[in-house]
């Protein structure tokens, strides 16, 4: 028997019974979505995951304090009270020379103001070590240097927004219009003077970002606590006023140690040497930047498991949908099977028509579910929602397959079964 | 062309239980005869028909067909062979609804892998023989009694046959369109088709070259 000739009976079947046919289109359709969300949930993750890994470099990690009041066993709470510092770091740098970067960090939520302009703002103490965290920025003027740091300078360098190459339509109407961006974008700030808290400081150099279509960070999902402005961290400990978490200390020490292969041992040699530095006396905790990743991406992968969970549930029932359909079509058409056998039809030929009508409902339904998924997964793109953007062209590919797929398991055995009539029997049948 | 060897059929009923269709039936057709089959109702005709069709198997003796001993072929082996050389004529058509004329003959080329376009050619060229020039994409729906029984004959010839098995073709007819339906089949016989027929009509089975009956499983002398 021809395939296309089982496709044109299939076909001819499936649409003289409309109602039956696009109940189970439904369902297989409702799948086929979820299956595309999900796939593009997953894709957007793993390469989240990779784009970030790749800025950051393989080996890093981070030193920060235990941000909730998890129990510790061996601590009491009351007793923990030192903080990691600076000095911490400045340790860690000396101790260990194999480091490729030691780079603390201390945010301040800071008022700032320019003539007539005011803001508040995140404003970023760091040493010279920032400049090796992923660098991707253009410089106009200059970096802050050592001298900068030794001698407690009010100096600060500006991150300015890298915008968009091609703007996309839905930014225009949702995106969040940063005030202290568009005040430098228009003012040229190099070697102008700001109000920081209550001291006065000198821009010496402008970051600029790139467009956010090549900005790896973009991807990562940009938070409220991202700086704008960055300042000598020893400047920022003696003068800078304004609201951080880390009391007297430092919020983070950034570690890269250059290869994947090193981290865990560093991991273990610098959680040793901060702890005896306090005396034992301090509650924080090394993350790789693995860790971090999923963490971050953790709510995302939760929202993925639940679609996927939906999906296969669609699936499903679609796929009894369509064994029931096939089901029904058997009983329907036993005389027709009859005849077929009669003129010739082997099991094999029954067998196979069957099979492909299933698979043709599979395939039917997979392309209404593409074509709904393809459009809702624009709005969510139009909407602002980077994951959706990156929406690959294999994955409706992938989404018919299983649909099709669905139609070919589901109709195994409803097939075989009409395959096992008696010839004679079912030509008798009326 | 066709030699039976005391054939046996029992469909089982109840518990131990059995309805003996054939009682042991001996019978010669050979090639290019015209044999009608008459007989009671219940009286095995179809079952005969159907196990020399190919379509079941006999439970005891031997069927041999062409010299063949077919009567424990399987199910796989039953299909190919009745594909090749056997052609059934039903006495209700038994046409797909759905398709139109053309593809119903057409439909037996495909289950032999004759490519579609040279099997609707030689499925135009099976109808005109029939007589029915110009209703090729009609359905059954749109046709007569007496034409859906000649597509029928287009469909049953498709693969070339040297069997023709036909139960009760004229059945569903009236008398004057049955007339014309045997003339057919009566020309194709002409032609050196072999042909058996399962008829309730007398006049038909005096007008095939001859008769078989048939009565509780057995043929009469």
């Amino acid at each position: 028997m021809r395939f296309s000739e089982a496709v044109r009976t299939g076909t001819l079947e499936i649409f003289s019974h409309k109602m039956r046919s696009f109940l189970t289109f439904f369902s297989i359709s409702i799948g086929v979505i979820s299956i595309m969300y999900s796939l593009t949930l997953i894709y957007a993750m793993t390469s989240r995951t990779k784009k970030a890994l790749e800025v950051a470099g393989p080996g890093r990690m981070t030193v920060e304090m235990k941000r909730n009041g998890g129990s510790d066993s061996a601590l009491d709470a009351k007793e923990a009270k030192s903080v990691i510092t600076l000095e911490d770091a400045l340790a860690v740098r000396s101790e260990f020379p194999g480091l490729y970067m030691v780079s603390p960090g201390l945010k301040k939520w800071v008022e700032l103001s320019h003539g007539q302009f005011s803001d508040e703002k995140v404003v970023e103490g760091i040493t010279t070590e920032w400049k090796k965290r992923g660098w991707v920025y253009k410089l106009r003027g200059r970096f802050l240097n050592q001298h900068d740091l030794d001698t407690y300078a009010r100096v600060c360098v500006l991150i300015e927004d890298g915008g968009w190459m091609k703007k996309p339509k839905w930014y225009k109407f949702y995106g969040w219009r940063d005030k202290f961006q568009d005040y430098i974008k228009h003012n040229d700030m190099l070697g102008q003077t700001i109000r920081l808290g209550n001291n006065l400081y000198t821009v010496v150099g402008i970051l600029r970002e790139p467009p956010a279509e090549k900005n790896p960070k973009y991807f990562m999902g940009v938070s409220n606590w991202d700086p704008s402005l960055l300042v000598p961290i020893t400047t920022s400990q003696r003068f800078l006023n304004g609201w951080a978490w880390s009391s007297g200390g430092v919020d983070d020490i950034t570690i890269d140690t250059g290869k994947e292969a090193t981290i865990g041992a560093y991991k273990r040699k610098v959680d040793k040497f901060i702890k005896a530095r306090h005396g034992g006396r301090i509650r924080f905790e090394i993350k790789d930047y693995r860790e971090i990743i999923k963490e971050r991406l953790a709510d995302k992968q939760r929202d993925m498991y639940t679609v996927l969970i939906i999906g296969a549930i669609a699936i499903l029932a679609g796929g009894i949908g369509i064994m029931n359909v096939t089901l029904a079509t058997i009983y329907s058409r036993i005389k027709e099977i009859g005849i077929r056998r009669a003129i010739g039809a082997s099991r094999g030929d029954i067998m196979t028509q069957f099979i492909i009508e299933a698979m043709l409902i599979g395939f039917f339904g997979g392309v209404a579910g593409i074509l709904l998924g393809m459009a809702g997964i624009q709005y969510l793109a139009s909407k602002g929602d980077t994951d959706m953007m990156l929406l690959q062209w294999w994955m409706p590919f992938a989404a018919i397959v299983v649909a099709v797929l669905t139609g070919f398991l589901a109709s195994l055995y409803p097939a075989y079964q009409a395959s096992r009539l008696d010839p004679v029997e079912a030509l008798r049948y009326e | 062309m066709i030699k039976c060897e005391n054939l046996q059929k029992t469909y089982p009923l109840k518990k131990g239980q059995g309805y003996q269709a054939l009682s042991g039936i001996d019978l010669e057709i050979g090639r290019g005869e015209f044999a009608a089959v008459t007989g009671p109702s219940g009286c095995g005709k179809s079952t005969l028909l159907n196990i020399l069709g190919l379509l079941d198997n006999p439970d005891g003796g031997r069927y041999l067909l062409e010299g063949r001993d077919v009567s424990r072929f399987d199910d796989a082996e039953r299909s190919d062979l009745r594909l090749r050389t056997v052609g059934f004529v039903f006495q209700s058509f038994n046409l797909l609804p759905r398709f139109s004329a053309a593809e119903n003959v057409r439909l037996p080329m495909l289950y032999r892998g004759v490519p579609k376009e040279e099997a609707a050619e030689r499925a135009r060229a099976l109808l005109e023989k029939v007589g029915l020039k110009g209703k090729a994409d009609n359905t059954p729906l749109e046709l007569s009694g007496g034409e859906r029984q000649r597509v029928g004959i287009a469909r049953a010839l498709a693969n070339d046959p040297v069997l023709l098995l036909a139960d009760e073709p004229t059945g569903n007819l009236d008398s004057r369109t049955g007339l014309e339906v045997m003339d057919l089949l009566r020309s194709l016989n002409a032609a050196g088709l072999t042909i058996l027929m399962v008829t309730h009509d007398l006049n038909l089975a005096r007008a095939a070259g001859r008769t078989i009956k048939v009565r509780d499983g057995r043929i009469e002398p």
